[in-house]
């Protein structure tokens, strides 16, 4: 054999070597996650969030069929008490090993009126847009996933996007509560204030919510129209954008110079039903970019690029709540931030920055929205107008780069974390971030004033 | 046996061999469409309200990859792996699927009863 072709053969070899020594790492890095036992020692059935990251084996599961129920069994419950919607919180609101009391038969219509309806608080979001079409009524936004439940919805500050529009809980006009003691509180702007102030973005620490009346809009129509554009433009135009259209948000594609752009617009247009998802697809796309690119970011962006050309926008019309939320079939972890609007853009910048030069194995979008302020005194928009940001990792990866490289972009930059998503703040944080923390903590402590109510997660960032 | 006979009889094992796989006679299992799972629901009236408030969500919409209810083209790979399975899958997560398939209320007694539902296998011994 030649000396030549001995080279060749040999620089082959180590190419693919290399080759397969990367693929062996991604493979090792995205594997599956371990999964804790069905049952515990004690035979107790495990229970963990949508993403997986949060277990916990609860000594009881309670699901009351009936505000009645749920007042027989909350004051003798085994503390913690933690209420669970459809467990979509990335953080440690539910674990407990006490009492968990799920809120799914209590679900339905209670009754309504014009542009305003009662309805049970574990009515998955799901199942309240063709509830509320059916009395030719809709919320009046909804947020990016709708398997939540209503009451763990606005528990947490889960919202949509639009220029001008509130997060879900700010259009409660009035909620029912069954406190811990097993007392039944109505509240509202008028009747028991602090409690409506406190407990509308609550936590799941000011009682259980029973019911909620909604204040809603006549059932519309609605074009859903998904374009990709450059992510300069995108963020150039972005606060043009975000007042031109209802709702408008965008998911910037890192490691690619492009973003998808979607908004929504009242129509006449006729029906033309949402084609099935690519969503997931496209992701895929994304990850397997990233799998053979990771270390080549010049070619990782050509080869997006040359995938992304042509690619015509997406349209759909239909009624709002058949549109606004999406499947997500794709697991994944996920933080955000709400900061204060004008603050966007350049922590947006920033962001994309960072995971661009340091955190090559990122492949998720990272998605941007607008929220208007509203009154609820632990509300991340409260008396603020809004732009968030969120990052996320897919359920298998490591996510640790969001607190390293992120957070701390996002906290400069005066953000307020989600409550349902990764961070890292405690109460003392938390309260120099909201103006009527020390209000609430004094609401919640009037009505649990054991802290049946906290868990260890809870406790640290309630104080 | 004469050569002729022991065709026959290689024939008529041919045929017991491809009923046996049939299912003796039964129909192979066809896709449904999503409205055609969407319109399942458990026999038991408790079971049916588990299923509408937690697994139909998905497993009736195409998008969410899940298998559909009562599609036994999509259920009996999976059926094949094992009851036991399905059921520690279920109570702990797997791939898409969230850890006890967002259904909080359920015992796993009830999981094994809806997995059964979904797989097409309700009323099965």
């Amino acid at each position: 054999m030649s000396t030549r072709r001995k080279v060749l053969l040999g620089g082959a070899g180590l190419l693919a070597l290399g080759a397969g020594g990367l693929a062996g790492r991604r493979a090792w890095l995205s594997r599956e996650p371990e999964l804790p036992p069905p049952l515990d020692a004690q035979g107790r059935v495990l229970w963990s969030n949508w993403a997986g990251n949060e277990q916990a084996y609860p000594a009881v599961r309670a699901a009351p069929a009936s505000e009645a129920e749920l007042v027989a069994l909350l004051p003798g419950a085994k503390a913690p008490i933690r209420p669970v919607g459809s467990g979509h919180s990335f953080t440690a609101l539910v674990p407990t090993d006490g009492t968990l009391f799920s809120l799914d038969r209590l679900e339905g219509l209670v009754r309504h009126a014009a542009n305003s309806a009662t309805v049970r608080a574990g009515t998955k979001l799901s199942a309240l847009g063709p509830l509320l079409a059916g009395i030719g009524q809709e919320m009046r936004n909804l947020p990016d996933i709708n398997k939540q439940t209503l009451a763990g919805a606005l528990a947490t500050g889960t919202h949509g996007t639009g220029k001008g529009i509130g997060a879900l809980h700010a259009g409660v006009r009035a909620m029912r509560l069954v406190l811990p003691g097993g007392e039944i509180a109505e509240c509202s702007a008028s009747e028991r204030p602090e409690l409506f102030h406190a407990a509308r973005v609550g936590l799941g620490a000011f009682g259980v919510i029973s019911e909620v009346t909604l204040e809603n809009h006549p059932l519309q129509r609605v074009k859903k129209v998904v374009s990709l554009v450059d992510t300069e433009q995108m963020l150039a135009d972005w606060p043009k954008l975000a007042e031109q259209h209802r709702n408008a948000e965008f998911l910037v594609l890192p490691f690619t110079g492009k973003s998808a752009l979607i908004t929504h617009d009242p129509t006449s247009e006729p029906v033309r039903p949402r084609p099935p998802d690519q969503d997931a697809d496209t992701l895929m796309d994304l990850k397997r970019l990233r799998d053979l690119f990771e270390f080549t970011p010049a070619l990782r962006k050509r080869a997006a690029q040359a995938a992304m050309v042509d690619i015509p926008p997406e349209i759909a019309v239909d009624e709002g709540w058949k549109l606004l939320s999406n499947e997500r079939p794709v697991r994944f972890k996920e933080m955000e931030y709400h900061l204060p609007l004008g603050q966007q853009v350049a922590a947006l910048r920033e962001v994309i920055r960072r995971i661009e030069r340091d955190a090559p194995g990122v492949f998720f979008p990272i998605e941007a929205r607008i929220i208007a302020p509203d009154d609820a005194w632990l509300s991340p928009f409260y008396q603020r107008e809004s732009g968030s940001i969120a990052v996320h990792a897919w359920y298998k990866e490591d996510h640790d780069w969001m607190f390293s490289l992120i957070e701390p972009v996002l906290r400069e930059a005066g953000g307020r974390p989600h409550w349902g998503k990764l961070h890292s703040l405690g109460a003392a944080e938390l309260k120099a971030l909201y103006p009527m923390f020390g209000e609430a903590a004094e609401v919640r402590r009037a009505i649990d004033p054991q802290g049946r109510m906290l868990n260890p997660f809870v406790k640290r960032i309630l104080g | 046996m004469t050569p002729l006979g022991k065709g026959r009889l290689m024939r008529l094992l041919f045929v017991l061999s491809v009923l046996a796989l049939s299912g003796c006679g039964e129909p192979p299992p066809k896709p449904l469409t999503a409205e055609q799972s969407a319109a399942l629901s458990p026999a038991d009236p408790r079971l049916a309200k588990l299923y509408a408030g937690s697994c139909k969500a998905c497993h009736t919409v195409k998008d969410s990859l899940a298998p559909l209810t009562g599609d036994r083209t999509l259920w009996d790979p999976r059926w094949a792996q094992g009851e036991a399975g399905l059921l520690a899958a279920s109570i702990q997560g797997k791939k898409g699927m969230p850890a006890g398939g967002q259904c909080f209320e359920c015992n796993p007694d009830d999981l094994k009863a809806l997995i059964r539902f979904m797989a097409g296998r309700e009323g099965e011994k």
